[in-house]
């Protein structure tokens, strides 16, 4: 019995002593981005990574928990109002390859490397609209009709709902974005969304291009993808290195390769991720609009980073539609 | 105890036993408990009556359990009895069910269910044609139905067998005393046989309580105890250390009042039948016939659709997360086996030595419960029955706050994966081993130390070989619920160790349902194929000690 567990014990040290080498990359992306991204890291850099999956939140708070022995090397990806609470854990790192990302979309210090681009846009199954025009705007779905027909990640543990609802509540007016956050249901799982939406539970969903996008590419034509006409709001992604990441100069090269051109096209490509480059153009690659041609309201992260926990009480006083309360 | 107790090995393996026991199954409960009372702030427990969420999960969850219970009695127990008591077309499928509860992944389970109830399932849309409107599946009507669906299959499996045991001259007399046999059936079988309704019935409520895959996939609206743990132990702007604790000592003590309630209500009303002869199983024809195969065929398809969606989903083409139905693939697979085959490895390697340690453990410490008695031994007996008490979201709380740091760092070692799994599935391999043991006279033992044999020695020589069958049993049972454990294990694993179920729970919450299939049908093959070898190659009885 005890040899057994001093076996065990062994094993496991082997086993956790061999990955020690190779960059492990803490990731809220889903798997066909982390391997696209890996091949890539494995093309340029020429290393192996480790991926360890999880909601930024359990990452961000696992890499705080390693501070005194970091795991993981990089984290990817997250709003920076959600990594700002983070900084002492991490690194900044100003990549070369943050020369062809516009200026606007930078942290100071580099603290955290713009990875890539979010949309919000309203997911739309046509199948479910019986028979009612598709909404072209946030106004339309504020309509009562809508009541219990729209789902949104719920904005206390998902950086996506959050993002969503602050910039929701600064593009519209007082009026309509209650009447609007009446009609919605909230999902514990930011992924249920695009999910629910794809399966027919509801008729509409506000995320991001990237999710709806994959279905509509998948071929499933009830799928479409609304950017409503008044505007929307964009918000960048990024990665970060871990402070004291154990792979060291390697960490830094999986941090490159993440952000160079060729990554990004492969992430457009596989996962839709809109570039934070400026030298790939969208359309080459997927049937996506231009950034330009999309009406982008500019939100303040900063501000929406500060005013969360205010922002979050204001939020859950509001009647939402399908609360058990 | 007297002093040349200690020159045998007993005293000094109980006191190990106790040790481990101590700091891997008492030692991070207490760590809950006490984070419950002094964390950060107020004590949890008044910031929980201030907390209307959290209230309504609990609430939620007591009654999610109540009335899955009691479905999943209503299912299960009218199964039992007309397949212990009659013998009809189809039949064969019934016995297939245990196997069924222990090889489908709940959360491809609670897809299935989508896909066939949900706002664009097959279901739905048929009956939509004809103006029928069902209400949403998610939220209670979903969490309701699947749950049942999944659980009655152990009040089945707990209740087949007293009835197959229920002494049929009791009812004759009954019958030949002038009452009626409906009534004869309810007024002499029913008392007998309800300790074994009442005790699975039960443990179909702790498995709710407990139940994470089908609560976070379907529960949306509704909350519930184990996806708030989950939730305040992970979710972003929510790392509130002192109310997941509060929360899993909720669910503990809801757990272990149920456990004592099952213990007065057992010790309470046990008939003890002697000497029974079961009845043999009537043939049925003709109209009653097909109404019994018809129902029970229901019953056991629906049971069994998930598994034939995860067969069908893991060879069919997909795009991102749309399939195409229709057309076939082997890419999928060929994900599994070579393109990202670590889960699967992993798998093997962590349920493999779990499996080893927890019946190596557990055989070794119920010898020690019921043969070797000393001061310590009640206290490991009552130690390690607590991990029935701890959900699996609970217990990988638990083992993540105290091993985080400390004395013992896990956190993100496979080791900690192995524990969980160990700690988990022990307490099977526990009953399992003082069941036996009670069975194997002291006599036997007793000669072959005075013929000069040493205690351990005769242990090994004459003791183990005797119980052997039973711990084949075991083992086989513990490796199927530890290949297929996804709630601690999904709070413990760190980056690369994902294990199949940890995979396929990923692949389903990215909407890869393909994929997932893949995974899924792999998983099920990894948790038979032992199971297939050594009931057919070996002859074990693996539900020999139920």
């Amino acid at each position: 019995m005890k040899k057994l567990a001093a076996t065990t014990l062994l094993l496991a040290g082997l086993a956790a002593g061999a990955e020690a080498a190779d960059p492990v990359i803490y990731t809220t992306n889903p798997v066909p981005a982390v391997e696209a991204a890996q091949a890539v890291i494995k093309d340029k850099a020429g290393l192996t990574t480790g991926i360890i999956t999880g909601g930024s939140g359990v990452l961000l708070r696992r890499i705080e928990a390693e501070k005194a022995a970091p795991q993981g090397d990089v984290f990817w990806s997250s709003s920076a109002n959600t990594m700002g609470a983070f900084k002492d854990v991490l690194e900044p790192y100003s990549s070369p390859e943050l020369s062809a990302v516009p200026a606007d979309l930078r942290v100071a210090d580099d603290y955290f490397q713009p990875a890539n681009l979010h949309v919000v846009t309203v997911m739309v199954n046509t199948d479910q609209l019986d028979g009612a025009p598709a909404p072209a705007d946030w106004k339309d779905l504020a309509d009562p009709a809508w009541k219990g027909r729209i789902i949104l990640p719920d904005p206390a543990n998902s950086s996506t709902g959050y993002t969503i609802v602050w910039g929701l509540s600064k593009l519209l007016d007082a009026e309509t974005y209650k009447a609007l956050v009446a009609n919605l249901v909230v999902s514990s799982s930011s992924s249920a969304v695009p999910k629910g939406v794809a399966m027919g539970e509801y008729a509409a969903g506000i995320t991001f291009e990237t999710n709806s996008y994959s279905y509509v590419d998948g071929g499933q034509t009830e799928i479409s993808i609304v950017y409503p006409s008044s505007g929307t709001f964009t918000t960048p992604e990024y990665s970060a290195l871990v402070k004291g990441a154990p792979a060291g100069d390697d960490a830094r090269k999986a941090i490159d390769a993440l952000l160079s051109k060729d990554s990004q096209i492969e992430l457009l490509k596989v996962a839709f991720r809109r570039p934070s480059r400026t030298d790939i153009k969208v359309s080459d690659y997927v049937k996506l609009p231009e950034l330009s041609s999309i009406k982008i309201f500019k939100i303040d992260e900063d501000e929406a980073a500060k005013s969360r926990d205010a922002f979050l009480a204001e939020w859950a006083a509001l009647p939402k539609a399908g609360s058990s309360e | 105890m007297n002093h040349s107790a200690f020159r045998t090995p007993w005293p000094w393996l109980s006191a190990l036993a106790l040790a481990l026991l101590g700091v891997f199954v008492l030692y991070p409960l207490l760590y809950i408990f006490t984070a419950s009372f002094v964390g950060e702030g107020r004590s949890g427990w008044l910031q929980l009556l201030a907390d209307r969420q959290s209230l309504s999960a609990i609430g939620n969850t007591l009654l999610l359990a109540t009335v899955v219970t009691l479905f999943s009695t209503l299912i299960g127990v009218p199964l039992a009895y007309v397949s212990a008591r009659y013998r009809f077309r189809g039949k064969l499928f019934i016995t297939l069910l245990p196997l069924i509860t222990l090889v489908i992944p709940e959360v491809v389970t609670a897809q299935t269910w989508l896909m066939i109830l949900g706002n664009n399932g097959v279901i739905t849309r048929f009956l939509k044609g004809y103006g029928i409107f069902i209400p949403s599946f998610y939220g209670w009507f979903g969490l309701i139905t699947s749950m049942s669906f999944i659980y009655y299959t152990y009040v089945y499996i707990g209740t087949v067998a007293a009835i197959g045991k229920f002494d049929a001259q009791l009812e004759e007399a009954a019958q030949s005393l002038g009452t009626a046999p409906a009534r004869s059936r309810i007024h002499v079988m029913l008392p007998v046989i309800r300790p074994a309704i009442l005790a699975s019935a039960l443990l179909v409520f702790t498995m709710v309580i407990g139940n994470f895959a089908i609560s976070t996939i379907l529960g949306h609206n509704v909350r519930l105890l184990s996806v708030a743990i989950y939730q305040a132990a992970v979710a972003e702007g929510a790392s509130n250390l002192t109310m997941q604790s509060t929360l899993a000592s909720i669910s503990v003590l809801i757990v272990m009042a149920v456990l004592f309630l099952n213990r007065r209500v057992i010790a309470r009303g046990r008939y003890e039948i002697v000497q029974g002869r079961g009845a043999r199983p009537q043939p049925l024809r003709g109209a009653q016939g097909v109404l019994v195969s018809g129902a029970a065929g229901i019953v056991v398809a629906i049971s069994l659709l998930p598994l034939v969606t995860i067969a069908v989903g893991a060879f069919t083409v997909s795009r991102g997360p749309v399939m195409r139905w229709g057309e076939w693939t082997l890419d999928n697979m060929a994900r599994v086996f070579i393109t990202a085959p670590g889960p699967l490895v992993n798998s093997i390697l962590y349920a493999g030595i779990a499996t080893v340690i927890s019946v190596a453990f557990s055989t070794l410490v119920s010898y020690l419960v019921v043969k070797k008695p000393n001061l310590m031994t009640p206290l490991i007996d009552y130690v390690s029955a607590i991990p029935l008490a701890l959900s699996g979201t609970v217990l990988g709380v638990g083992l993540l706050a105290s091993f985080n740091g400390g004395f013992l760092a896990l956190t993100g070692t496979s080791t900690i994966i192995v524990l969980a799994y160990v700690i988990r599935r022990m307490p099977f391999g526990m009953r399992n081993g003082q069941a036996i043991l009670h069975n194997i006279p002291n006599s036997i033992e007793e000669a072959s130390i005075s013929l000069g044999s040493p205690p351990f020695r005769t242990f090994l020589r004459v003791v183990l070989p005797m119980m052997l069958p039973a711990v084949a049993s075991a083992a086989i049972l513990t490796w199927t619920t530890t290949v297929s454990e996804l709630s601690a294990s999904l709070l413990v694993y760190s980056g690369g160790r994902e294990t199949l179920p940890i995979q396929i729970f990923r692949l389903i919450d990215s909407g890869l349902m393909a994929y997932a299939s893949a995974y899924g049908l792999v998983l099920v093959a990894v948790i038979l194929v032992p199971v297939v070898v050594a009931t057919t190659l070996f002859k074990v009885d693996l539900f020999a000690s139920k």
